[in-house]
């Protein structure tokens, strides 16, 4: 089966908001639906798949959220996806999806996120590693680690490895900050220098509070059909040339010696399926909870060589007129950030290849990469778009 | 003083917990190649249809990375430091480093296990700065 290209985005969505006080997460997310299905010029009776991970926190599902969302959405979907991998998981459904569009098990699929971490008022409603201290969890969480010192503690190691130093570190809030300029929809839409980063208030070192995304309320949708189909609707069809995934822990203990993350083997295997190398691609939207997170990123998928992200950043690379400007809408660390951002990745990748970019826009660009990873570290997926 | 997340013991991860009681540093090894492994499971992960038996560590070990934690949970006074240690075995242990100030970290510093009364039936290992031999 050739999966390369039998699959395409049609239609995308991204909710404007950023507060979206008593608003339930599934009330958010069908929104996103059917603006995306509306941007495709497709109907909601023309679904019968559809992708979403809705039981994390603040994202008003429990841990069967796909059948809690197809029954709010009023959907009864006969191909579905509902694996919660983080805040890759959509990227990682887009891959799925285009395989079963591939295979004719699906013709028309939506994937769809939201969260609303500003106002949610309850507390984890499902299975969360992070907060629960038993099996493999009870000889970690003891110890309060947070979220943020575990991208602090592969931060500090990348630093002892590599030389990697803060100033290198901030200069990612930088160059994303400097794209949400341009972005009427981003949360943070002044400039800050790697001064401002570095006196910001330490939260867990060697990240400071600009190091970390913002924090908002948010949602997408993606819809995806096959390559023929895709030809007859409203948008330019972008194509899935090719997708990877791939999963490697969830405890701290577990960390790769060499701090090599699963997008070593997420990114390898998209850029294979796809035909493509790393200089192929234009424009990059890759996860950015925290300065760390892309920047390990462009080592493991090949952007720059192990130990010299700091260097790939620092020189203006991820900037437009860069080797690979990423993050055009300021992605994370300025645009939004409601839990789990991957599907923006996607959202974005596809405005870059339409040319439909709120932020910056690079012209002419032809192969898009959109990537995320998920918890710490844990997870990872990548997809190859192209026109 | 109790954490915020009290261990859920069960019927294999009662031997660690207890160790630390007696002031042990309990970790597993594969009877087939010998070689150490944490957390703890049920099968060996260097030989996995091989038993595993626990086995003392020496407790001590390096700093493998850190992060000082300056916003927390809530629960544990900030500022606190998470570590992963690198025992002398050869795994990594996730913990706390106490007994240091931050300016005086460093990654591969050497350091040695103690233990504090954390709750009821409760001891939590911890590093501190291996004292000098």
């Amino acid at each position: 089966m050739k999966l390369s290209g039998a699959a395409a985005i049609v239609g995308i969505h991204e909710s404007p908001l950023r507060d979206a006080p008593q608003v339930h997460p599934f009330a958010l997310q069908m929104e996103c639906v059917l603006a995306a299905l509306e941007d495709a010029g497709l109907q909601l009776s023309d679904v019968d798949g559809l992708c979403c991970a809705s039981g994390d926190w603040a994202e008003g599902g429990a841990v069967e959220s796909v059948i809690e969302f197809a029954e709010y959405a009023g959907l009864k979907p006969t191909w579905f996806d509902g694996t919660d991998i983080g805040g890759c998981s959509y990227v990682a459904h887009l891959g799925k999806a285009s395989t079963a569009i591939a295979a004719g098990l699906a013709e028309v699929v939506v994937i769809s996120y939201a969260a609303c971490p500003r106002w949610w008022p309850l507390k984890t409603p499902s299975f969360d590693p992070f907060v629960y201290a038993a099996g493999p969890g009870q000889y970690e969480l003891p110890y309060d680690p947070t979220l943020i010192s575990a991208y602090g503690m592969f931060a500090h190691r990348h630093m002892h490895l590599y030389g990697t130093t803060p100033q290198q570190l901030a200069q990612v809030a930088v160059t994303f900050r400097q794209h949400a300029l341009a972005n009427p929809q981003a949360r943070m839409r002044k400039p800050v220098t790697v001064e401002d980063v570095l006196a910001s208030p330490m939260v867990a070192s060697p990240l400071h509070r600009l190091d970390c995304c913002v924090v908002t309320d948010g949602g997408g949708a993606v819809v995806v059909t096959g390559r023929e189909r895709a030809r007859d609707l409203k948008k330019k069809p972008v194509h899935v040339a090719g997708f990877g995934a791939a999963v490697h822990r969830t405890q701290l203990s577990q960390m790769d010696r060499d701090i090599v993350t699963p997008a070593a083997l997420s990114g390898p295997r998209a850029f294979q399926m796809a035909g493509l190398t790393p200089a192929d691609v234009d424009v990059a939207q890759i996860y950015d909870a925290f300065t760390i997170t892309p920047m390990l990123a462009l080592e493991d998928l090949g952007f720059c060589a192990r130990g010299e992200s700091g260097a790939f950043v620092a020189d203006g690379h991820l900037g437009i007129g860069g080797r690979l400007p990423t993050n055009t809408d300021g992605g994370g660390m300025a645009s939004n950030h409601p839990g789990k951002r991957g599907i923006f990745t996607i959202i974005e990748a596809t405005r870059q290849l339409r040319g439909e970019g709120p932020g910056v826009q690079v012209s002419d660009a032809e192969v898009a990469l959109a990537h995320g990873l998920g918890g710490t570290f844990c997870s990872a997926a990548t997809a190859l778009l192209t026109l | 003083m109790t954490p915020h997340y009290t261990p859920v013991t069960d019927a294999l991860s009662s031997r660690f917990w207890q160790g630390t009681r007696e002031r042990k540093l309990m970790i597993q090894r594969c009877t087939a190649t010998q070689r150490p492994q944490w957390y703890p499971r049920s099968h060996s992960m260097h030989a996995p249809g091989a038993p595993v038996e626990w086995m003392q560590a020496s407790g001590r070990g390096t700093l493998f990375t850190y992060s000082v934690i300056h916003r927390g949970n809530g629960t544990t006074p900030t500022p606190y430091i998470c570590a992963v240690v690198e025992l002398e075995e050869g795994v990594l242990f996730t913990t706390t480093l106490r007994g240091i100030g931050d300016e005086d970290i460093r990654i591969g510093m050497p350091l040695q296990v103690d233990y504090a009364e954390a709750g009821p039936d409760l001891v939590l290992p911890f590093f501190k700065p291996a004292e000098p031999t």
